[in-house]
């Protein structure tokens, strides 16, 4: 049995779509909005110091 | 066809780090190579603190007109040794000390020597060229040397003519890339580099402090952007919109988020993917770093040249892997000195906006461990639970890129000594002036390995153009905007020290 080639996986990959699981959804905006108030925090920090 | 197997033989690029071989010495890989060679160069250009110029010898290059004229040593202790011979000696100091590297390593030692010997000159040849006066001196030296004309590249264009002629040689000339193969170590030779660099930062940082701590702070921002800001926006557009497999997509974000090579390698094995998806991954990165490489200076240049530091802070966001970013700095710094001495008269202290990419790059490192530990909890408890699987603190250890404490190491001792001394800090300077020639041969050394190992056709032809395309949608339309965003946010207005006199 020979294995699939990259490019085929890459290209079958579309077709076999693995749904985002909630814990994903939670981990992708968990962190993105936690970065958005740090850095605004940080921004802050930084006006104020300087 | 290929196979999986037949692509991690022959797609690889230089990954994060070259496996050891089965004789390397346990617990000794590339990244504590990179710190004892650093270490150790460190430690005798400091020689002159007592007295003792070890490393006068050291091969210089500087703008030329004459090629007979172009190479000198370092230091005048040395002016009777002829530049070839100082060429000759230079060479010689680096062979030694990277074959024992590469004994330690466990590699085979004459091809490594072979190796090496090819990309040390050629790389030199590129730097020598790149410092040919009609490529390389800037308005104010034109007079000096007799030209009426010149390109202004300072002769830091030679890092972009090692790149051009490694793409070449890496791309058309396969014998000639087989040859030299076991060499090319573009990882060791950044890191090594990287070590060296802390010092001359260290010297930078003595002389401007609050600027320095500005960079830090800069640096930790770095950390928020790239980890909190990044990864989730490129995993979710690989995952939603390009159809990606969790497998696939979480190396992907970590590659083209944080520090390309090596947090797609950790984050590939933190999540248990095959081996061939962090190398694939891997090669796009590099590739995609040279595309960036060829761009983002030059438009840093004509855009950023009244806002240096952001530029170079933005050149750590953007630029993915060690060597590149690094590498970025290094020329957006020349290029932005000699633009802004051309238009508006301001002569920047060299060395501040390369140290600005540098930092920014060195603290987004320090955290690859921290998030593999993370992603490798959250898959094996919430994702893939697998039953037995215990994610153990000291992976982060494992993980943590230990060259980046060569680097702190060299930094602080080099503040230490000027702040406890500072009766010492012109013989500091003179010592780190000399361990910056090292730096800089093992920059181009990097150029030119990053142009031997990004082969462009072979990657094409075996299906990378998906994942191409994440790339191409994340960096350009994502990444390099904020990227810019932030570095704004934070270097607004901060302008590094003019050269005195």
């Amino acid at each position: 049995m020979t294995e699939p080639s990259m490019g085929d996986e890459l290209r079958k990959m579309k077709e076999e779509y693995e749904p985002l699981l909630p814990v994903e959804i939670k981990l992708i905006w968990v962190t993105f909005f936690a970065g958005i108030v740090l850095s605004v925090v940080l921004v802050l920090l930084s006006r104020s110091i300087g | 066809m290929s196979t999986p197997a037949e692509l991690r033989r022959n797609a690889s690029p230089i990954p994060a780090q070259q496996p050891a071989s089965s004789s390397a010495s346990p617990g000794f890989n590339e990244d504590w190579l990179a710190v004892c060679i650093g270490l150790f160069t460190f430690a005798c250009a400091l020689g002159l603190l007592f007295g003792a110029d070890l490393m006068g010898w050291a091969v210089t290059t500087s703008v030329w007109t004459r090629p007979g004229k172009a190479l000198a040593t370092v230091s005048k202790s040395y002016i009777a040794l002829p530049g070839a011979l100082a060429l000759l000696a230079t060479y010689l100091f680096l062979l030694i000390v990277l074959t024992v590297g590469a004994k330690l390593l466990g590699a085979n030692l004459t091809r490594f020597a072979t190796g090496f010997t090819m990309v040390f000159f050629l790389s030199y040849l590129c730097w020598f060229l790149g410092s040919w006066a009609y490529i390389a001196a800037t308005p104010d030296k034109r007079q000096a040397l007799k030209i009426g004309w010149s390109l202004n590249l300072t002769n830091e264009s030679g890092f972009i003519v090692a790149l051009l002629a490694g793409l070449i040689i890496g791309n058309f000339l396969p014998r000639v890339y087989e040859f030299i193969k076991a060499g090319i170590r573009p990882e060791l030779y950044i890191k090594t580099g990287i070590v060296i660099l802390g010092g001359f930062l260290g010297i930078t940082a003595l002389d401007q402090r609050r600027l320095a701590s500005a960079m830090l702070f800069q640096g930790i921002c770095a950390i928020v952007c790239a980890y909190l800001i990044f990864w989730p926006i490129v995993y979710y557009v690989a995952r939603r919109y390009f159809g990606f497999s969790r497998e696939w997509a979480a190396p992907l974000a970590s590659g083209i988020s944080i520090c390309g090579v090596s947090a797609a390698i950790a984050t590939g094995s933190a999540i248990r993917a095959r081996p061939i998806v962090p190398v694939m991954v891997s090669s796009l990165v590099v590739v995609f770093s040279v595309v960036e490489l060829l761009i983002l200076p030059f438009a840093a240049q004509h855009f950023l040249y009244h806002q240096p530091m952001v530029a170079g802070a933005w050149m750590g966001l953007a630029v993915k892997t060690d060597g590149a970013a690094v590498a970025s700095g290094a020329i957006t710094d020349a290029l932005i000195r000699s633009k802004a001495f051309a238009a508006s008269g301001l002569n920047f202290e060299p060395g501040w906006i390369l140290g600005a990419a540098t930092t920014v790059k060195v603290f987004i490192d320090i955290f690859i461990g921290v998030w593999a530990f993370v992603l490798a909890w959250i898959w094996s408890s919430k994702i893939e639970r697998r039953q037995g699987d215990r994610v153990e603190a000291g992976e982060i250890w494992q993980r943590f890129p230990k060259f980046i404490l060569g680097y702190v190491a060299t930094f602080l001792i080099v503040l230490l000594i000027g702040t406890a001394s500072p009766t010492l800090i012109p013989k500091v300077k003179a010592g780190m002036a000399q361990a910056n020639v090292f730096r800089t041969i093992f920059f181009v050394m990097t150029f030119f390995s990053i142009g031997l190992v990004s082969n462009f056709r072979r990657l094409w032809q075996e299906g990378i153009a998906k994942l191409a395309a994440v790339y191409v949608t994340c960096l350009f339309g994502y990444i390099i905007w904020v990227g810019l965003l932030i570095s704004w946010l934070f270097f607004n207005g901060m302008l590094p020290p003019m050269v005195k006199g």
